[in-house]
This record gives structure tokens, sequence and C-alpha cells, in this order.
């Protein structure tokens, strides 16, 4: 029974209330109509009820008024209103726009704020560690130096005592060149011990880097008067820390190590060198003779690059009395000097300088993306405004003023949008100390300034101009007549023929290349870290606590230190739960090892080889400790001591160099006591990356500690304990035994070896997760964008789709033609934003470790992802096409 | 003749009252409202239908309630109506009145020892 036309009929064409009105009643009618049959009325009898129902319904159709669809109460600004009158005209209707449709307001700026927030914390980043200029005065002028030799594989870390005292007489090319040498020190006093970074400095150096001083001078020592080199320069936490900032400091006596420094100076607050956690300063006298390295920096002469600087060192170096053996082993090459003169800057930054370059591009995309997707938000809500345009035009808007219209809006909701995001950026810049690793350069350094407030609305501007500029094109080529005649009911197959749809999935397809390209380098990233986490170092660091026990030379000689630690390592070996423990001369991750060269004959052809290669001494267990392989002989063991015949075990990459095929058994030279000359190779160990995974290996050669007949010299020693269970939970037993053999030293940098593995891939980490993030937004924007292109292209197609299900068209069909939309689309977007992964993939390699760039699957997983994406963007507006009632659609 | 009276008196002003407290419970459509207060009230309040609509569009352009279109396959496409934030401070406000006018008649006339 056709209701409508039933209760159309019932109130006669004069008075007959609105479609919406006869639709709902026509709903009751029918229900009512139902329930009568239902309950066994006859088909007339209900019939005859409902008509009952319909008579006092149209008895006084005056009540049955809706309110009208509010028609916009905002009344759009005079279309004759120009300059700054009209200006804030347009102002006041862009924001009531936006109070009222607000949703539509929150969408854009949330996505804004997020985009713009991206890019400017990246940029606070990049602009404080890689662009602002360091604190120092004429910083430009101060140059890092490095040292090597020519055809050393090694990479550079420090400068050389030779090449040092070479140039420092009478350089051509800089004013001054500074040293120094930076460690932990026992600070003791009243208040208790502490360990304190230090830094030693030659005289130079402070003056150098225009260091002023809070009180007191810098030292100018006398080298010949070794009693002159006992003053110290305090910083400014120190000296309100042990001194309550009092001003008669200077002349007191600061105990360092056991040794007492004459306090000659107080630094200013600002001032951090070498690092801000240094807290105080001690001489440091570069002396002549053997080989000795430490960090070094020079101000060059105004107007000289580095690279003549850099040509003056290396003839000044290579002049210098050559230090014999010992080059060898620590450069492993005895080629001529090789110095490296960078700007201080580039020194302090160059290793986060790629993937600080590679962030900022990826939040650069993610902006982009962000204002691609408002965009196309824009245009769509332009397509719904044609009316309104059309109306205003031909009231006597000219397109100008259409379009200055727009830019106000979308400029406004760009800025507010920008403003969200610079307060996301503030807020997050402030937790970034936290969230950096320890070790990132500059950190203190990073701050939301004018500049970079400047950069993060310029930034918004442009944003909304572009994003703004898409409608505003198409509002100043609305055209009258079709825009007015229009209504709404788009042609058959409407979703592509316009030009502003085509616009809408171009930006689309855009927004999904974006997302490619993140998700890849995310991806790429991720298993670049998986790779370095698990990649195999030569040792377990599973359940192994380790910790710096520092014995200073000023209480501990060598003999009683050696004493000491195997009172510890006993002790510890007898903790329930402990299944090993050793001590050594130091540890994987931890830099600082002893270097050593000489001559042996090879046991190979019995030539002389030259042999240089870094040195450990570990206590027997520091293999099962540590769970390093050993591949043939044995390890140490508690009878090998200094009464015994003197052993050695060295790493695979020893034996193959220096060895021959069998190595154990041969003899090296390295004695523990006065008359021997040699001692024997007893084992042979997996090599062990002691730094990064992709520094090459050294050989090394492990002493056995107990045999050491002049004890243990080495006065900070770790120690390793191997747990069955979580390591951690030996913390307190290990603190007991050690304040039990001498309660006035403290551990430090007490940590498990996993801890150790995952700070040293914080950066990695870091780069992965925050790459990840970006992706996963972009992810987000695109899946939401798609979702509104594709309900609006089924709103669009209602009429068609309607006809097509007419026509016998299944709804499998009518979903196939939405997803057929949205997969070109996709397709398109996927193929895009690989192919750019691939282009640039070259610039990330040196970032990763273990996979390609061109990774094939991550690859893949991307493709599938991002499939997976659109399937379930595309699930609602296919359901809905699939829904579509034809019988409504065409009445 | 007078009990009549009354009673179509107060039908009109619980209109409101009754067609807020339906609503409060969940979202409904016209023909659900209707029928709800024929069946709870046991056919004591037969309702007289033709004021339903008037009193749904005037609640609704007093931005107590809201009507929306809902569709589902192979079905009328029904309207929808659901309480507005305001509709429940109204309906709060409604019910203290008439539990007042209420205990006032049972004081007066005493209606609960029947």
């Amino acid at each position: 029974m056709d209701w409508n036309r039933i209760v159309g009929e019932a109130f006669g064409q004069r008075q007959m209330p609105e479609d919406d009105v006869i639709d709902e009643l026509a709903q009751h009618a029918d229900s009512a109509y139902q329930a009568a049959r239902a309950e066994g009325s006859s088909g007339d009898e209900a019939e005859r009820r409902v008509r009952e129902l319909l008579q006092a319904w149209s008895a006084d159709p005056d009540v049955l008024t809706r309110r009208p669809r509010r028609p916009s109460t905002v009344v759009p600004p005079k279309a004759s209103a120009s300059g700054l009158a009209g200006l804030l005209g347009d102002l006041r209707y862009a924001l009531q726009l936006m109070r009222r449709q607000w949703t539509h307001t929150l969408v854009v700026v949330l996505t804004m704020a997020l985009g713009i927030g991206a890019s400017t914390v990246l940029f606070s980043v990049v602009y404080g560690v890689l662009v602002k200029p360091v604190p120092w005065p004429d910083a430009d002028r101060l140059v890092r130096l490095l040292e090597t030799r020519q055809g050393s594989t090694r990479p550079m870390r420090f400068f050389t005592n030779v090449t040092f005292l070479a140039w420092a007489d009478k350089p051509a090319t800089i004013e001054r060149i500074g040293g120094w040498s930076s460690g932990r020190m026992t600070l003791s006093g009243t208040t208790g011990a502490e360990r304190v970074i230090v830094a030693e400095v030659t005289s130079e150096l402070l003056p150098l880097l225009g260091a002023r001083l809070a009180l007191g001078r810098p030292f100018d020592i006398d080298p010949a008067n070794a009693l002159d080199q006992h003053q110290v320069v305090i910083d400014d936490r120190l000296w309100h820390e042990r001194f309550g900032g009092r001003r008669d400091v200077l002349g007191q006596v600061l105990r360092l190590d056991g040794a007492s420094y004459r306090i000659a100076g107080v630094m200013t607050p600002s001032f951090g060198f070498p690092s801000r956690e240094t807290r105080a300063w001690i001489p440091f006298v570069v002396k002549p003779g053997g080989l000795s390295m430490f960090q070094a920096i020079a101000r060059l002469n105004p107007g000289v690059t580095p690279a003549q600087a850099q040509a003056e060192a290396n003839a000044r170096g290579r002049a210098a009395p050559d230090p014999g053996l010992v080059v060898m082993a620590v450069f492993g090459s005895k080629g001529p000097v090789q110095v490296s003169v960078v700007p201080l800057i580039e020194s302090i930054t160059g290793e986060v300088r790629p993937a600080l370059f590679l962030l900022l591009v990826a939040a650069g995309l993610l902006l982009a993306a962000a204002t691609a997707n408002v965009a196309s938000l824009q245009l769509a809500r332009a397509m719904n405004r044609r009316r309104e345009f059309a109306i205003r035009a031909a009231l006597g808007a000219g397109g100008g003023r259409l379009v200055r219209q727009l830019l106000v809006e979308n400029t406004l909701l760009g800025l507010v949008g920008g403003g969200f995001g610079l307060v996301l950026a503030a807020w997050l810049v402030r937790g970034l100390p936290s969230l950096l690793p320890a070790d990132f350069p500059r950190i203190a350094d990073i701050a939301i300034d004018w500049r970079v407030a400047a950069f993060s609305i310029g930034l918004s501007f442009a944003a909304s101009i572009f994003f703004g500029l898409a409608p505003a094109l198409h509002a100043g080529r609305v055209k009258l007549a079709p825009s007015l005649a229009e209504d709404g009911l788009a042609p058959v197959g409407g979703g592509t023929r316009t030009a502003t749809a085509r616009a809408r999935l171009l930006l689309m397809a855009g927004q999904v290349a974006v997302a490619a390209v993140l998700l890849v380098g995310a991806a790429v990233l991720g298993r670049s870290f998986v790779a370095l986490i698990s990649a195999d170092r030569g040792y377990d660091p599973s359940r192994v606590l380790t910790a710096r026990l520092p014995l200073p030379d000023a209480t501990y000689t060598p003999v009683r230190r050696a004493a000491a630690l195997e009172r510890v390592v006993d002790h510890l070996k007898r903790v329930p739960g402990v299944t090993a423990a050793a001590v050594s001369t130091g540890l994987p991750l931890v830099p600082g090892d002893t270097l050593a060269g000489f001559n042996m004959r090879s046991p190979r052809d019995g030539r002389d080889v030259q042999v240089h290669t870094s040195i450990r001494h570990v206590s027997p267990g520091y293999f099962e400790a540590l769970r390093l392989r050993i591949r043939d002989g044995r390890g140490f063991t508690e009878s090998d001591t200094a009464a015994a015949r003197g052993v050695i075990v060295v790493n695979r990459v020893f034996a193959r160099r220096y060895l021959g095929d069998k190595p154990v058994g041969s003899r090296v030279p390295s004695s523990y006591k006065h008359g021997e000359t040699e001692a024997e190779v007893v084992g042979v160990v997996d090599d062990v990356s002691n730094g990064a995974v992709t520094d090459p290996v050294a050989p090394e050669l492990y002493r056995c500690s107990l045999q050491l007949s002049d004890g243990f010299d080495d006065d900070v020693p770790s120690l390793i304990v191997r747990t069955a269970g979580e390591p951690l939970g030996v913390v307190p037993v290990l603190r007991s035994i050690v304040s039990g053999e001498d309660a006035s030293v403290a551990l430090e940098s007490v940590m498990t070896m996993e801890n150790r593995l995952a700070t040293s891939l914080a950066k990695p980490r870091l780069y992965a997760l925050l790459l990840g993030a970006f992706a996963v937004f972009a992810l987000t924007i695109a899946g939401v964008g798609l979702f509104g292109v594709l309900s609006r292209i089924v709103s669009l197609r209602t009429r068609e789709i309607g006809v097509r299900t007419a026509l016998g068209a299944a709804p499998a069909d009518v979903v196939r033609v939405v997803l057929q939309q949205a997969m070109v689309v996709t397709t398109g977007g996927i193929v895009v934003g690989l192919a750019i992964s691939a282009a640039v993939g070259r610039y990330v390699s040196q970032l990763l470790y273990g996979v390609t760039p061109y990774d094939p699957v991550s690859y893949s997983v991307v493709s599938i992802v991002l499939i997976l994406v659109v399937i379930v963007a595309c699930i609602v507006p296919a359901r809905r096409a699939a829904r579509i009632d034809p019988a409504r659609v065409l009445r | 003749m007078t009990t009549h009276l009354l009673k179509r008196e107060l039908k009109r002003g619980s209109t409101e009252l009754l067609v807020l407290a339906l609503l409060e419970e969940q979202p409904r459509h016209g023909y659900d409202i209707a029928r709800l207060i024929d069946e709870r009230s046991q056919g004591s309040i037969t309702y007289q239908v033709a004021s339903l609509y008037p009193t749904l569009y005037r609640l609704e352009n007093r931005d107590l309630i809201e009507g929306r279109w809902v569709e589902k396959a192979g079905q009328r496409r029904r309207r929808y109506y659901r309480l507005l934030p305001a509709g429940r401070k109204v309906l709060a406000s409604q019910r203290s009145v008439w539990e007042g006018f209420f205990a006032g008649l049972d004081r007066v006339a005493h209606l609960t020892q029947g």
C-alpha cells in the first residue's frame, strides 16, 4: 500500500506538510496498519482504523510543521566590502563558520597541528644542534683536530703529543692549539666521596675557547714545576655544592683521587666544555717522548681555511721524530701522519647529521600529507558551498571577492592549526632531554625560540595558502547557471568527471604515496635496529651484571688492588644465583682499551712480524661470565697463578693474523714477571665487537690477572657477574661485598650488559621509533582521508548506483565499483611511494645495518599494510553503496 | 462530564512528560512511542495520536529532542528521536512538578486510600 500517497491525499494539496513529515506519518500509518492486521483485523478494518488516524492528523495541519532546515544563520559579509573593513568582515564570517562547523574545524585544526608540530620539533632540533652557533666567541674559527696514519683503517678518535708539540711551536695557520682529556675522579671531602667528571686541559685551552671565569684566573703553569700543576678551576655547580658559593674559595684545597689541588678559579655557569657535566678542570702538560693520545682543538687565524691548517699540520707532524713501533699498535699502520681539521660544530654533530636531515625530511613529508588531506577536505566543502557562492555571485560579489573570502577562511584555519602545532611542539621539546639518548650532542641548545616560532608560523601560512588555493580557484570559476540549476544530484558517473573530484583523488594518491615512503623508511630502520640488537657480538649479553669499581692509586697499590679484587670476586662467586664472576680491565662497549705493539717471530714462517693488539687483563671466569666462546684450547683457570707458567689467550683475529694454523702452544713475547720473556697461548676465543657492531674487530690478547706479579694497575677495574636469574637482583649483595672490602669506595656504572647494549643503540632505536610514529600518523590521515573521499563519491553517485541496482546489479557489483576506484588511487599512490623510497634509498643506507634500503620484505609488508588500510577505509562507504534503495533514489 | 474534561487536560499536559521519559531510555521512532504509551499505561491513557507528532516537532523546535532519519536495508526509513541535554533538564523539572501535583492531590483527595 502506498502510504505516502494516501497520507498526502488526506491532507489535500492546499495544506500539504513538507515531504519529511508526510514520510514520517506514512511510516506510522504503515506500522499501525501492520499491527492491526497482526491482531487479526481484516484488511478493510485495518485500513479504516488508519484512515481515522489520518483524519485526526489532518484536522490541524498547521501544528505539523517541523523547524525548517536551518539555513546558514551566519550572514555572509557584504559583496561590496573592501579594504580593512571588508577584511574584518571576512574574518568575522570565517570565525562564525568555524564555530558552526566545529567538527570540520576540529579535524582540520588537529591534522594541521600534528603536521606543524612534528615539523617544528624537528626544525628546532636541527636548528639547535646543527645550525645554531656554538657558544664560544668566533666559534667558526674553532676546529677539532684528529690524527691517524696513512693506511690505517681504524676510526680517528684522538690527537698525539708528537704532532701537537711539533705544531704548537710557532704555527702559521692557527692562533693557538689546546689539548684535553676527560675522565672521572674521586672527589673526597667532608661531605663524602663522589665520582665527578674532571677534564685535564692544557693551559692554552681555556683562553682558546674564550672561557671567562667568575672568580680567580685560569691556571698559568710552569711545565717544569710539578707542584705548580696541582691547581684546579671548578665549575659553578661544584662551587655552590661544596663551597656554598663563597668568594674566599680561591686558594682552598680540593682533593681529587687522593691528591690535593689548589683552587685557582671558578668558571661561569654557561661554560660547559668538553661536556656540560664537567665539574672541574686541572692542568695537563703535553710531554714529549713516546706516544700519548688526547683530544685537541685549535683556533684558526682569520681567513685561514681548515684545509690550509690541515696541510700545515700534516707537514709538521711528518717532520716530527718518529715515536717508533707504538705507532703501529695505536694506528695499525706506520704510514705518514694524517691530520683531519674539521670545524668544531661539525665534529660535535657530524654523527647525528644524516639522521636529523632524514627525520626533517620525514616531518616535511608528514606536513605535506597533512596539508594535502586538509586541501582535500576544503575542496569537498567548497563543493558543498557552490550554491552559496553562486547566489552571492548572483547578488554581485565578484570572483575576486569570493577568492579573498576563501583565502581568509583557510588562512585562519591554518594559523589556528599552526598555533596549536606550536604549542604541541613546545610541549614536546620540553620533554626532549629525557627522550634523547644521553650522548646526543647539544641537547641544551634545543629550544623553541623566535626563529623556530617564525618558522612554524611561516609554515602554517604557506600550508594554508596551499590548501586554500584549490577551493579558491574553484570558487573563482563557479558558473552561475549550472550551479543554481544543479540540485546536488550529480550526473551518472560523477565520481571522476569533475576537475574537483579528480583533484581530490590526486591528493589522495599523494597521501598514500607519502605514507608508503614513511612506512618503508620506518620498516627498514626498524629491521636494521632489530639486526643491530640481535647481531652476534661474540658474547651473550643476557643475565650479565657489570659495574666499575674505582680503586684510586692514592690508596691502592697495584698489588693491594689485585688482592682486594680477588677477595671481591671470590665473595661474589659464593653468592647464590651467581654462576660466574670475574674482573677485567675493560668491558665490551666501554671505550678505553690498552694498546700495545711489539715484534715477534712468526710461528708460520719464522720471520719477524710487528704485532699490534689491544691487551686485556682478566681473571679466570671472564670467558664464562660473558659466555665468550672458546674456539680452541682452554680459558684461564684458578691454577694459572703467579707461580705457574705464564699463559695467554688470544682472539681469532690475533691467531689468524700472527699465529698461523696451530695457534695453541705458540709463544708470544708477553711477560708476567722478571726473567720470563714469553707466555704460551693456551686458548683462542671468539672475536668480540667491543664498540659498534660495524667496527672491524682488532687483534686482542687476554692476560690472566692472577699471574700479574706487579699487581692490577688499572685503577677503575670492571666487574662482570653472570646470574641464573634477574641480574639486577644481585646489586645489593654486590654493593655490600664492596663496602665490606672498603667502605670508602663506591661502585659506578652499575648496569646489566643488555642495558649497556640498549644504551649503545639508543640512537638507532630513537630514529626508528620517530620515523615509525610519523609513518603511523601519515597512515592514519591517509586512511581517514580515503574514507572521506570514498564516502563523498558514494553520496555523489547515489543516483547512478540506484539506477544500476534497479537495473539488476547485485550489491557485490556495486561494492566492486567503489573498491575499484579506491584501488586505482591506492595502487597509484603505493607504486609512486615505493619508487620514491627506492630512489632515495641510498641516502638512508649509511644509517642501516644488516638490511639494504631496498629490502624486499619491508616493501612487501608496507604494500600489504597499505592495501589493508584501504580496504578498511572502503568498508563503510561500500556497504552504504550496496544498501542504496533504488526505489527511494528514483522517486 | 467533569471527569472527562479533567482526564483530557491531564493527558495534554502530560504528553511532553511521557515523550521525554520514553526517549530518556533510548532513541525511538514515533510509532514506537505511541505504542509504548498505550502498552505501559495498560490502555488507561489511550493517547490521542493526533497530538503526538505536533508534540515531537514542538520539542524538536525547542531543542529538547533531536530527530534523525535512519535507514535499514529492506525497510522504510524511520525518523528516530533522541533526548538532548536540555530535554533531560526539562524532564527532571517536569517530573518534580508532577510529583508535587500528585502529592497535593493525594493530601486533598486521598487518592491512595482508594
